[in-house]
């Protein structure tokens, strides 16, 4: 891992399209800024992490787990 | 013209070209999957299957997050910024599911995802999953109450 000292309100640049910036220090909280193209994903990784976790367990459902979900749904299914 | 789509799940199926569904940045985790369908799980099931058309192995679960939480709101701006959707303000062409799990052999104790939801334009046929930060949502939420 690359590890760089910065000052506040220095930058720090990824390639040629993603600028970092440190925006504050706070106790133990530092605020940065981000820049970069659209196409590039920026998530906090403990959502993100989250996220891919759960996308994963659901791509390993069955289907005779999913049939019983959806009887222990019906009530919900009929009200539709 | 119609695609032939080969699934593990559910054999070689047949589906109107205009049915599929272009994710440019896939879902989280699974990034070089740009093409899905949704098919639907059965009849009265209020689930759907939202299967890859690049890897017959893949498909999540997933469902319409209002029939379980009819006051789901997100903002959704940033996504329609990210996906160049900024058209009239109007939003009947958007559709929003979430991602469910089951723990194998646990159907009772399935959990939804609301802070990582589909957003598909049905005009585009497009869809990005979001991220949701600061919200009231959680990644596993019980979707029977029981």
């Amino acid at each position: 891992m690359l590890i760089l000292t910065r000052k506040l309100g220095e930058k720090i640049n990824i390639g040629d399209d993603i600028t970092v910036t440190l925006l504050e220090i706070k106790g133990t909280q530092v605020k940065l800024g981000i820049q970069a193209p659209k196409s590039i994903g920026i998530h906090r990784n403990e959502i993100y992490e989250k996220i891919r976790e759960e996308n994963l367990r659901s791509s390993n459902v069955t289907d005779s787990d999913l049939s019983k979900a959806a009887a222990l749904c019906e009530p919900f299914a009929l009200r539709e | 013209m119609k695609l032939k789509i080969k699934t593990t799940r559910f054999g070689t199926i047949s589906i109107k070209k205009e049915k599929t569904i272009d994710m440019p940045f896939g879902m989280l985790g699974f990034p070089d999957k740009k093409k899905f369908i949704i098919l639907q799980h059965r009849e009265n099931s209020p689930f759907f299957w939202y299967q890859s058309v690049d890897d017959p192995t893949l498909a999540f679960v997933i469902t319409s997050p209002f029939l379980f939480k009819p006051d789901y709101k997100i903002d959704l701006e940033d996504a329609l910024k990210e996906m160049s959707w900024n058209g009239d303000g109007k939003t009947d062409h958007l559709e929003i599911y979430i991602v469910v799990n089951i723990p194998k052999g646990l159907p009772e104790k399935m959990t939804g995802n609301f802070i990582g939801p589909i957003l598909i334009n049905n005009k585009v046929r497009q869809a990005v999953q979001i991220v949701i930060s600061n919200s009231p949502y959680i990644h596993n939420f019980p979707l029977l109450s029981v």
